[in-house]
């Protein structure tokens, strides 16, 4: 994929209206978005969205865009951070036809396209599943069978993101395998992985290198770091292994 | 991604993707995919993949290598100042 067709020529601001507003668990709330003018965009990318004060005051934060590319509307899933500045109005007091400036798609790096094909393994950590949801959602629409594994950790099983609609998609049974852990519950009959994502989970739910598989990792910082390093130590090529690094406490 | 203000504490710092649109506001390439030298270390990496300290206005972008300043940079009312010494080269992608 050559850099050009995702480098943008100095984004402008546009405006957004909100047209849905989706709670998807108790700290999270996706946003769908109108924005006249959007230039399309490639699963894994993301935007920047900017807040105006009446005083004049600006606030801006990133955002990975959650919707796929084939999507009508642009959306965005935030997670409400405590004592965020711009989290608590994105994730609490937003309202449709509300509006705000947005600007992008953002990185031509951390993306995959259909044609790129697979395997394809996908980790992911808390809200770092937005980025990789919108590859999911293009994986479907593009009708892929590229093989693909998404590895997710959650904090408890209300904080699976995406929960009903990553179940439907592993269901398809067209090549793609869907792992939970959670981290800091166990609850009844959960058959799912029940510790931190580390070396031996990455080992045992990913492909074997010699399968070379394009490696998609995102969330908190340590969670990339750690996974990455264990990834290379198993044996993946660093250069297949694409990280995205969410702060810790966003905002 | 949600972008965060992490300062000197490796486990809290971003990188490369974080202040993508903050460098898009000068440069018309993809600056992800843009790949630096450590003038350093003289590792060559996307700067997707350094380690950034900031926020929205300004960041210090180091090698993950021997974490060698490559690019500092803010945004301020009269312009934009970069310091870009710490990257001996950049190569952009046709």
């Amino acid at each position: 994929m050559r850099a050009t067709e995702v480098a943008p020529s100095r984004l402008q601001w546009l405006i957004a209206t909100v047209s849905d507003v989706i709670d998807e668990t108790p700290r999270t709330r996706s946003l769908v978005l109108d924005v006249p003018g959007w230039p399309g965009h490639r699963a894994g990318q993301h935007l920047d969205v900017r807040l105006t004060g009446e005083d004049g005051y600006r606030a801006q934060r990133s955002y990975s865009i959650a919707s796929a590319p084939e999507d009508a509307h642009v959306s965005i899933t935030v997670e409400r951070i405590e004592d965020g500045e711009v989290s608590p109005y994105l994730a609490g007091d937003v309202r449709r036809g509300d509006q705000f400036e947005l600007r992008g798609p953002i990185g031509g790096y951390f993306m995959w396209t259909a044609p790129l094909g697979g395997p394809l393994f996908l980790v992911a950590g808390g809200s770092g599943i937005v980025p990789l949801m919108a590859m999911l959602r293009h994986r479907a629409n593009a009708k892929s069978n590229a093989t693909a594994v998404l590895l997710y950790s959650s904090r408890t099983q209300g904080d699976i993101i995406y929960r009903a609609e990553l179940d439907a998609l592993a269901a398809k049974n067209d090549g793609l395998k869907v792992v939970h852990t959670l981290t800091r519950e166990t609850p009844a009959g959960w058959s799912g992985g029940t510790r931190r994502i580390d070396r031996e989970m990455l080992g045992e739910a990913g492909f074997a290198p010699a399968e070379r598989p394009r490696i998609f990792i995102c969330g908190p910082t340590p969670l990339v770091e750690s996974a990455a390093r264990s990834l290379s130590d198993l044996g993946h090529e660093p250069a297949l292994i694409k990280t995205e690094r969410f702060g810790p406490t966003g905002g | 991604m949600s972008t965060d203000y992490g300062h000197g504490d490796a486990s809290l710092a971003l990188d490369g993707n974080a202040v993508a649109g903050l460098l898009g506001e000068l440069f018309a390439f993809d600056v992800t995919t843009a790949r630096l030298t450590c003038d350093g270390c003289g590792t060559i990496g996307e700067i997707a993949t350094a380690r950034v300290y900031g926020g929205t206005m300004g960041a210090i972008l180091r090698c993950v290598h021997c974490d060698f300043a490559l690019i500092r940079f803010v945004k301020t009312p009269a312009g934009y100042a970069l310091d870009m010494q710490g990257a001996r080269r950049i190569f952009i992608a046709r």
